[in-house]
């Protein structure tokens, strides 16, 4: 592969882009204190979801949006934004028959055909259009165990309990600029919680799909597992084409008591821009777990082919004694995408343990970071972190950074941090097409072994669909 | 020299060895065998005092000493000495500071003078001649970038150097071809006296052509479920470890 | 009084050769005009200058008789006491090594450019008065290692000590400095070197800072290298308070190659702090950096290093290590190794690890009859001498170990181990 051909990048038209003609329920243009009433006001929420709203947004006020990441984009203009819309009849069909057809073919285009998916994988999927939830399957089976699986909104309603113990309590509404944004207009979401001792049957699933012009997208998620509790939620999105910027922050929030275990499973997909950088999501995603409790344990895992910025660290706070955190990551960036990621593990109680595996990918002029933080206060004795950020890549215009920062207090602390950068050579191209492969058969060989760490902890068709995103996202990166 | 009674030993809860009784008298050579995982290392590891294993039950006496409740430095001060399965690496420790510091250790507690430099290096190239080691080993550091025969040696080298009363060998045999196996053997057999006590840890019998054992004992399943001359070793070579396990259900082991 | 209003009647008293002077009131402005580094800034973050603020330093009065004795050093010397030059050894004439008024030629032509980007370089540019400057010529290869010797001496003083090295096409030397200070009162060196590779050129440069409770030392050395340069940096941080090393080259033509050892103790309440900063600026060039660094008491140790391999070099070759041991409740290890990659032909890697002694090498240790603490010696020791490869090759491991095995932390004594007869 030489670098001129490198040099002609992929044309790959974002085979995923569409937009859906359906009537919005949209809010005037711009941010204020009368909008976060007014998005509280639609959803019927209770007083202290207002409050704690306003709170957040007299928070963001005082905020700069942060300029420390090697991400660089045009201004974001947050008075331009609509920061609600709703599908017609936001009240929320009961059963499939009752989502808008026009829906359930969007899906059907996605390759995710929602009915069938169900009944083959057994898959719960409360899937987001825009911003309300329009369906909820499954539902039933998971009431029984006691789980509760549904909207944010729903969850304020029902559950205002659970949501006012758990809201917050891991990403405050002061955390960060995007979070306090969030916290103060989020629309939609999903909550979980698993009571004691339950093990959630299915993996959970939501299907997020930014699609309203201007809409901006703000996802808040909550997942609480208590006392020896288990649940798998997969997380996957794809967006249609559009050409102005969208901002996506969400938050996700997870909970671990004692002896409960989180994995979070995300194929992040959404509109990348064209190949020179016009376009595409800017995602700029605050996560982070707590595990709570002795033994508890949270594990993400992420796949990142998409959005022309993607700005996230989904983090751990090992607070309970014996607690496990995990972070397994594929970030590819192509074209102009620019990845900045990473995680944070933050070891506080006793006999913590963290494991890291980072893989970036660069292709095209894509820029890749992995940023973490490994920190072991003092009281964190016996505390274990490995992490491994490993970066590939391919042809002369691309970046990969690695700034990994490791601050340690406690002197029984072992902590390993490994990196190594390389590209898909020539050579290797070259043995393999000699036994007769195709050179894009070679690249996909190559990534999908470079990455096989990360999609061993993805659920099996999760994988499956990483590693397909992953030959579409490098079509046309080589040769 | 040594007493084992009923010795118990779990690590992390999970028990492994479930009462070990073994007399050791100076001038003897004991061997103890057994499968993979029978409780062979964990006997000898505790024996020199590693940490990380919880004696449930049973006491060990050695030379009058309650050694459980001995240091691992004043265990081989004492006269212990742990020929490890695998020898650590120690990057930047040159072999002859970590051969003299020890040596000098022990000499004080045995209320010897220490040794100064020039006597240390007369005195150790009588052992590398031995153990038909070369000199440079002595600069390198210690076990770093070592053989595993070398590494086997050098351990032989620390007993010949230390002089132990009591030497456990734990799988030095292991990993040897057939001239290294005769020059530790040949180490081994030189420091054997009337009162010094040898316990060879193996898995296959072969070292015992070179070190010739008073007693084998077989374990299984952490403890000894019999105990024999030199012909048990060879008859264990013969049939293998499988019959044990019949055998133990009814025989009483020998005393 | 501010420290501006310091630095400024300082550079008044210091009667300077006009071609120098214009240089050092430039100079004082753009320090000025940024001041002191804070803990805002992201590569300050872990090092606060306060102090610097509250101890009103100066510079040492003019003909003040207090020296330090000079212990032998194994080769050619020129010795520093506060701002004086006490000793020069004449074996190499002034031409090769001299004060950097004697050197006008190289001063002109290369003082003060690679360190433009530092405000401590610049205040050091303005205000410096013990200069040195280190001139090899083409394929001129000493045989004598060159020592300087930056002592300390009266108390709460700021020294500006400054190196300029120039090397010519495929010369070789072995430049030593040595920073120490006669006891423990406030004093503050803020040393700067820039040296120059011309291609070809082989510099072997190993940097001794011993220094006492008082002492603030803050230093940057920024390497130029020509093609087929070789630059091999030790830095050993033994002693000072504070202790913030500034270390960056630039590899800047092909075939350039860098080698960086460090060590640092950080025990008592010394805070010490390593910046590194290697710009792969041409294809075919390789960097090895290898830190290993030890906290205890209440010390701190930060390891910041940055490797940057520009956009359309090929084949760069870079790694780092940073190895670390924390040993007490108190102490603190930050790591940052990073990797800044523009191209996509290149080898990089690094690696960090912090944690205590090994246990199982303690047992081991043990089972030999040693006792814990010796035990603890001899891997404290054997972890730091592992740092002496560069030394090694210059023949100056006898010189430099002593001073090595004397700065090890002290660690808390075990429980008295009983006396075992057998």
């Amino acid at each position: 592969m030489g670098n001129d051909d490198l040099r002609k990048q992929l044309a790959e038209q974002y085979r995923w882009g569409f937009v859906t003609d359906i009537e919005q329920d949209t809010a005037p243009l711009g941010l204020s204190e009368d909008i976060v009433r007014l998005i509280s006001a639609k959803k019927g929420e209770p007083e202290f979801m207002l409050e704690w709203r306003l709170r957040a947004y007299r928070h963001w006020l005082t905020l700069k949006e942060p300029g420390w990441s090697t991400v660089r984009h045009a201004p974001i203009d947050y008075q331009g934004i609509h920061y609600y819309a709703a599908p017609r009849g936001s009240a929320g069909p009961k059963s499939l028959a009752e989502v808008d057809p026009q829906l359930l073919a969007t899906y059907e285009k996605l390759g995710i055909p929602l009915a069938e998916r169900e009944a083959l994988a057994g898959v719960a999927v409360d899937a987001v259009f825009d911003s309300v939830s329009v369906a909820t399957t499954f539902k039933d089976k998971l009431e029984k165990l006691g789980i509760v699986f549904c909207s944010f909104s729903e969850a304020v309603h029902k559950h205002p309990d659970l949501v006012r113990q758990y809201l917050g309590s891991v990403v405050p509404h002061t955390d960060n600029f995007f979070a306090s944004l969030n916290s103060a207009v989020f629309s939609d979401g999903s909550f979980v919680y698993v009571p004691k001792g339950v093990r959630c049957p299915m993996e959970l699933s939501t299907y997020f799909r930014i699609n309203a012009r201007n809409s901006g997208q703000f996802e808040r998620t909550l997942i609480v597992a208590d006392e020896g509790a288990y649940v798998s939620y997969l997380e996957g999105c794809t967006a249609p084409m559009r050409d102005e910027n969208q901002l996506h922050a969400a938050v996700v929030e997870l909970v671990a008591l004692k002896d409960a275990r989180i994995k979070y499973s995300t194929v992040q997909n959404w509109y990348p821009g064209d190949a020179e950088g016009r376009g595409g999501i800017y995602n700029f995603v605050t996560k982070r777990g707590e595990c709570r409790g002795e033994r508890a344990h949270i594990s993400w895992t992420q796949v990142e082919t998409g959005s022309a910025i993607t700005w996230k660290y989904p983090s751990c706070v090992l607070t309970g004694d014996g607690s496990v955190g995990e972070f397994y990551s594929v970030a590819l960036t192509n074209n102009r995408q620019q990845a900045d990621t990473g995680t944070k593990m933050i070891h506080v109680g006793r006999d913590t343990r963290s494991t890291i595996v980072s893989k970036g990918i660069s292709a095209g002029r894509g820029s890749n970071a992995y940023r973490g933080l490994v920190k072991v206060l003092k009281g964190a004795d016996n505390a274990r972190n490995h992490s491994q950020c490993d970066s590939l890549l391919m042809g002369p215009d691309c970046a990969a950074h690695t700034f990994p920062t490791i601050e340690v207090k406690n002197p029984s602390a072992r902590v390993e941090h490994e990196a190594s950068t390389s590209r898909i050579g020539e050579d290797q191209l070259f043995y393999l097409r000699s036994r007769g492969l195709s050179e894009e058969d070679a690249v996909g060989l190559i990534v999908n072994g470079f990455c096989k760490e990360v999609f061993n902890e993805l659920p099996m068709e999760f994988a499956v669909e990483a590693q397909k995103l992953l030959a579409v996202s490098l079509e046309g990166a080589v040769g | 020299m040594l007493t084992i009674h009923d010795l118990h030993v779990s690590i992390q809860g999970r028990p492994i060895l479930q009462g070990i009784d073994l007399a050791v008298k100076p001038g003897e050579v004991h061997a103890i065998m057994g499968p993979n995982g029978s409780g062979k290392s964990t006997l000898a590891q505790v024996l020199a005092g590693r940490s990380g294993y919880e004696v449930t039950r049973g006491e060990v006496t050695y030379l009058d000493h309650d050694l459980l409740a001995l240091a691992p430095e004043e265990r081989a001060r004492a006269g212990l000495f742990l020929a490890f399965q695998y020898p650590l690496e120690i990057p930047g420790v040159a072999n002859v500071q970590l051969l003299r510091t020890a040596l000098n250790a022990v000499r004080r507690a045995r209320g010897q003078e220490e040794m100064d430099a020039f006597d240390f290096l007369e005195y150790v190239k009588d052992k590398l001649a031995l153990l038909e080691m070369d000199d440079a080993l002595l600069y390198r550091a210690v076990n770093e970038g070592f053989s595993g025969g070398e590494k086997k040696r050098n351990e032989i080298l620390q007993m010949a150097v230390l002089e132990p009363r009591l030497a456990i060998l734990d799988e030095t045999d292991s990993g040897l071809d057939i001239d290294a196996l005769r020059v530790v053997a040949h180490g081994v057999n030189v420091l054997k006296g009337a009162d010094q006590a040898i316990v060879l840890v193996t898995h296959y019998q072969r070292l015992l052509d070179h070190v010739v054992p008073d007693y084998v004992h077989v374990l299984s399943e952490g403890r000894i479920v019999c105990s024999g001359d030199r012909d048990l070793a060879l008859e264990l070579e013969e049939k293998g470890y499988a019959w044990l396990n019949d055998e133990a259900a009814h025989t009483e082991p020998h005393p | 009084m501010t420290t501006d209003t310091l630095y400024t009647e300082a550079l008044a008293r210091i009667a300077s050769p006009g071609w120098l002077a214009d240089g050092r009131r430039l100079a004082l402005d753009r320090y000025l005009a940024s001041g002191l580094p804070d803990t805002r800034d992201e590569d300050w973050r872990y090092t606060s200058l306060e102090q610097l603020e509250r101890q009103a330093l100066r510079i040492p009065d003019a003909g003040a008789d207090t020296m330090l004795a000079i212990e032998d050093y194994p080769g050619a010397l020129m010795a520093f006491a506060d701002n004086r030059l006490i000793w020069q050894d004449t074996r190499l004439p002034t031409r090769m090594l001299g004060t950097l008024e004697d050197a006008e030629a190289p001063v002109r032509y290369g003082l003060g450019t690679l360190s433009e980007d530092s405000a401590l370089a610049q205040l050091n540019l303005a205000l410096w008065q013990e200069g040195v400057c280190l001139h090899a010529p083409a394929v001129y290869r000493p045989r004598l290692p060159v020592f300087l010797r930056f002592a300390a001496v009266q108390a709460e003083v700021m020294l500006h000590p400054r190196v300029l090295v120039v090397m010519e096409p495929h010369s070789d030397a072995i430049l030593v400095e040595h920073y120490l200070a006669d006891g423990d009162a406030p004093h503050w060196q803020n040393a700067v070197a820039e040296i120059f590779l011309k291609p070809g050129a082989h510099l072997t440069h190993i940097r001794l800072i011993e220094g006492g409770e008082g002492a603030t030392h803050t230093h940057l050395v920024s390497v130029h290298q020509g093609r087929d340069s070789q630059y091999r940096g030790l830095t050993l941080s033994l002693g000072g308070r504070l202790v913030r090393q500034d270390i960056q080259v630039t590899l800047a033509d092909e075939g350039a190659e860098a080698r960086l050892d460090g060590l640092f103790v950080a025990d008592g309440r010394r805070h010490v702090d390593h910046h590194l900063r290697i710009d792969h600026a041409a294809s075919h060039t390789t960097s090895r950096t290898t830190w290993r660094g030890m906290a205890s008491g209440r010390g701190r140790g930060i390891f910041d290093g940055r490797v940057l391999v520009r956009h359309g070099t090929l084949q760069a070759d870079a790694r780092q290590d940073s190895r670390n041991l924390l040993l007490s409740p108190h102490a603190e290890i930050d790591a940052k190794p990073q990797l800044e990659i523009y191209s996509d032909d290149v080898k990089c890697g690094h690696g960090a690890t912090v944690g205590r002694l090994d246990e199982d090498a303690l047992f081991y240790l043990a089972s030999r009859g040693i006792d814990p603490a010796t035990a603890r010696d001899m891997l404290l020791l054997g972890f730091a001498d592992q740092a002496l490869g560069l030394a090694d090759d210059a023949g100056l491991r006898d010189w430099l170990q002593p001073r090595l095995a004397a700065a090890l932390p002290v660690l808390p004594k075990a429980a008295n181990t009983r006396e075992v007869r057998p």
